[in-house]
């Protein structure tokens, strides 16, 4: 391997005998492969009377958890270049693997997209390993599984399927994984790309594959019956199958009581609403249906727009652009330069502009609100801004009619679209009334002692009633 | 790439579309088609008697539905199955003349919702290409399937009931429920004339054909599917008379003059005023059923000629469908009353041989094999 980062380190035993340590560097504990390969095996003398001596020996010396035979070359790259060393000692026809891999990682901290005031805070990090073991160490159960694949010709990316056994539905888990295998691609920089990948409808205007960052949610979705996928160099851990509804979900719906939880989820659902479409309402009621707006709010608009240069469309056009470009500006800006971004933003641009007859008061105020609410919804932010714009260029086009109309269409986009068996529209559409419980409505934990019908687990029971003997599953059969 | 996977909603995966959706379909789909000119027409010629040609009209429904969903839930295979089973290649003769039936049927929702869209949605008169974004709408609509159909029945549920009883909550304010009084005060032969030129509105029967010909019903819950398609039926008349008596209520005698009932029924609450013409939004979600309303005879059309030509994909037919369509509302909405007179008088009869009588003959389709099946796609 004709690689700078790829080094060997030669070195001898007791008797002579030449031995040499391959690794990749800055991914390997140099100390522990000192400490325990290369100082032991430099004051021992190799048993060459016979083979089986020889690999006993190897093995009671190796004290590695990890210690694995490479018989062919193939093998043994792949395992350097995921990290791990092979150890060659003159004489012996095969490798031994040690696994003393040292990646550079961050700390498992609280995830900046998905915040909780109450619950779990730990979030994914991009070391599959390190969120493997943040899922086991929720789900202490030998049912749950891990199954890794690698994807990518030139990243080799290790892609683990993650279920229930038992519990998850066989034809989904078998599908995804034909689909992961079939996968022919140089490289996987990120969750998203399996994402995309296994998507049914490629040029989906929404996602068909579940996303979070939180291990304790990935874990209830695991026992919900879904599949998980981890990726490798990803924080973003993958669910299948999606349902639109889990967008209004929070994990802190699970955490408080169910009048709140479904008081926030309602909270949400109106304000997304409001964010998708109150910028194309304002503008088709003011030039299409003014009779929408109460006679006192027609008086205060008529007032600030009346010397405007702009029409409402291209008004809110432009207001709508302005806030766009803040927002795309204040994600990729320093920390230090947001501060003053967002006063020349808010302050001056906004503050200036109305002054100086521009733009009118309540089409910034009618784009703020849009704003803040889309980020209600935080994972229906991208989906949502580009429904804003296409509810806006509809509504200015054709007035309200245009709404209805790109509602209705996009109604029946949605209940006409399937991914992984369930239709994402579900549990509304088609109708499973025993999954309406978790919904937009949350009801307690007793009325969810059933598993989602839509994943259609095999074991359906997830809470018994208290003093209740435990049921025996299939899965625990065959582990006995 | 995606592997075909079964969800629960619907456990046979040959199915198409479930009872219930059916029966929504009837509750709280069909209803939207009447909220338009319907209420006015029956007013017209009915007067203060306006519920009788409706409940009339609604029970010859009723047995005409009781018949063909006796015939639906005879044998486990669908009516559309049997139909090809009985009559190999000669079913085509039955699709050809319903695709143009269908086409006929969709004429009068298509004008009358333009004209209600113009009416409603805009303050000052918009171009006559405002309309044309629809049949982007329906083309799209009309290259899917029955599966979609069912699945929208879903979601009508909610979009039906929330904005339905909230216009009518705030209509009760101005309703005098005393001007349907007396009943039986208009000639009967008044009564039979609002029933002859509403025949258009109420063929339900035969907008409920293609969903169920595409159900197969499992053979241990026929009694029940078969209840409760028919409580769906039930209940969606229930509303379609509810909104009579209410429009009757609150216009009274300039009723046949009020077109559009649903969009006029809560007017006059006085919080509006202050709040602004909120009830149009509920207006507004409710047209989001009419739309599919609409656009469901021309899905059937689309469906039936697809089968007779032998394709699965509809593409094309549904855009050169929806182009003409088009056109034809461009042209033709301003001989409005021509069309409607031509259709609900001339043409009365047509709709009484395809949509009451026609189905009727399901009744003699043989439960076996005669030849050998064709392997059959659904509408």
């Amino acid at each position: 391997m004709p690689s700078e980062d790829i080094l060997t380190y030669n070195f001898t035993t007791a008797d002579g005998t030449a031995c040499a340590i391959v690794y990749t560097d800055g991914v390997v504990n140099k100390q522990l492969l000192g400490d325990l390969v290369a100082r032991p095996f430099s004051k021992e003398r190799l048993p060459k009377e016979s083979a089986e001596k020889l690999q006993s020996f190897l093995e009671k010396t190796l004290l590695f958890p990890e210690l694995k035979s490479a018989e062919n070359f193939q093998k043994a790259q792949t395992e350097i270049l995921d990290g791990n060393s092979l150890l060659l000692v003159d004489g012996v026809p095969q490798g031994f693997i040690v696994g003393a891999k040292l990646l550079p990682n961050r700390a498992v901290v609280e995830p900046p997209t998905d915040v909780t005031v109450k619950g779990p805070r730990e979030g994914f990090i991009e070391d599959i390993k390190t969120n493997m073991a943040l899922i086991r160490k929720r789900l202490k159960t030998p049912h749950l599984r891990f199954e890794t694949v690698r994807v990518g010709k030139q990243s080799n990316t290790a892609v683990s399927l993650c279920y229930l056994n038992g519990i998850v539905d066989e034809k989904v888990k078998n599908s995804i994984k034909k689909q992961l295998n079939g996968i022919q691609i140089d490289n996987v920089p990120d969750s998203s790309y399996i994402s995309a990948l296994l998507s049914p409808r490629k040029h989906s205007l929404f996602r068909t594959v579940g996303t979070t960052e939180k291990p304790d949610v990935f874990t209830a979705k695991l026992c919900e019956g879904r599949v998980g996928i981890l990726v490798d160099g990803s924080p973003i851990a993958l669910t299948v199958p999606y349902l639109l509804t889990e967008d209004l979900q929070s994990s802190e719906d699970y955490f408080i009581s169910p009048f709140a939880a479904t008081a926030f989820r309602f909270l949400r659902c109106i304000a997304l609403f409001i964010a998708i479409l109150l910028p194309g309402f304002y503008v088709a009621a003011q030039v299409y249906k003014i009779q929408l707006l109460p006679l006192g709010l027609t008086l205060t608009i008529a007032s600030s727009i009346r010397e405007l240069p702009l029409s409402p469309n291209l008004e809110m056009f432009v207001v709508l652009l302005l806030l766009e470009i803040l927002k795309e500006a204040s994600i990729r800006m320093p920390k230090y330069v947001g501060m003053s971004l967002s006063v020349v933003g808010a302050l001056v641009l906004g503050e200036t502009a109305v002054s100086a007859g521009f733009l009118s008061t309540p089409a910034i105020i009618v784009v703020a609100l849009s704003g803040i609410c889309l980020y209600t919804v935080p994972n229906f932010v991208e989906t949502g801004s580009l429904l804003r714009w296409l509810f806006l260029l509809v509504a200015g086009s054709i007035g309200i009619f245009g709404i209805v109309l790109l509602s209705a269409f996009l109604l029946c986009y949605l209940i006409s679209s399937d991914a992984f068996g369930a239709p994402i529209l579900a549990p509304f559409s088609p109708l499973v009334p025993r999954d309406l419980r978790d919904t937009v409505v949350k009801y307690d934990i007793f009325s969810l002692a059933k598993r989602p019908k839509l994943f259609q687990s095999k074991n359906q029971t997830r809470l018994l009633p208290l003093g209740t003997k435990p049921e025996k599953t299939e899965a625990d059969s065959k582990q006995k | 790439m995606n592997a075909t996977i079964t969800y629960p909603a619907a456990p046979n995966k040959n199915q198409t579309v479930l009872p219930r959706q059916i029966a929504f379909a009837a509750a709280f789909l069909l209803p939207v088609g009447k909220f338009l000119e319907t209420p006015s027409i029956l007013a017209r010629y009915a007067g203060n008697d306006i519920l009788l040609p409706a409940l009339i009209r609604f029970l010859a429904e009723s047995l005409l539905l009781l018949a063909v969903l006796y015939a639906a839930t005879r044998s486990n295979q669908t009516l559309c199955e049997r139909l090809e089973n009985a009559l190999g290649k000669g079913v085509l003769w039955i699709y050809i003349p319903f695709t143009a039936y269908y086409l006929l049927a969709g004429v009068l929702p298509l004008l009358d919702l333009e004209k209600f869209i113009y009416a409603s949605f805009y303050d000052t008169a918009p171009t006559a290409f405002s309309f044309a974004a629809f049949f982007l709408f329906s083309a799209y609509f009309c290259t899917k399937g029955i599966k979609t159909l069912g699945r929208f029945s879903d979601l009508c549920l909610l979009l039906f009931l929330l904005p339905f009883i909230a216009l009518i909550i705030l209509s009760f304010s101005e309703a005098d429920f005393t001007h349907l009084l007396p009943f039986f005060n208009t000639d009967f032969r008044q009564s039979a004339e609002a029933i002859r030129y509403a025949t258009p509105h109420f063929s339900d029967v035969a907008l409920l054909l293609p969903l169920l010909a595409n159900c197969k019903f499992e053979k241990s819950e026929t009694g029940k599917d078969a209840k409760k398609i028919f409580i769906g039926y039930a209940v969606g008349a229930l509303f379609s008379l509810l909104l009579f008596a209410v429009f009757y209520a609150v216009y009274s005698s300039i009723a046949p003059n009020e077109h559009y009932a649903f969009a006029k029924i809560a007017q006059y609450f006085s919080a509006l005023d202050v709040l602004g013409r909120i009830d149009l939004l509920l207006v507004y979600l409710l047209t989001v059923i009419l739309f599919v309303y609409t656009c469901l005879p021309f899905q059937y059309a689309t469906g039936l000629f697809a089968k007779t030509l032998g394709v699965t994909r509809r593409t094309w037919i549904s855009a050169i469908l929806n182009l003409a369509l088009f056109f034809f509302t461009l042209y033709f909405n301003r001989y409005y009353n021509t069309i409607y007179t031509l259709i609900s008088n001339r043409l009365a009869p047509v709709f009484w041989l395809f949509a009451d009588i026609l189905p009727l003959f399901l009744l003699l389709l043989p439960l076996k094999k005669t030849t050998k099946r064709k392997e059959s796609s659904h509408a």
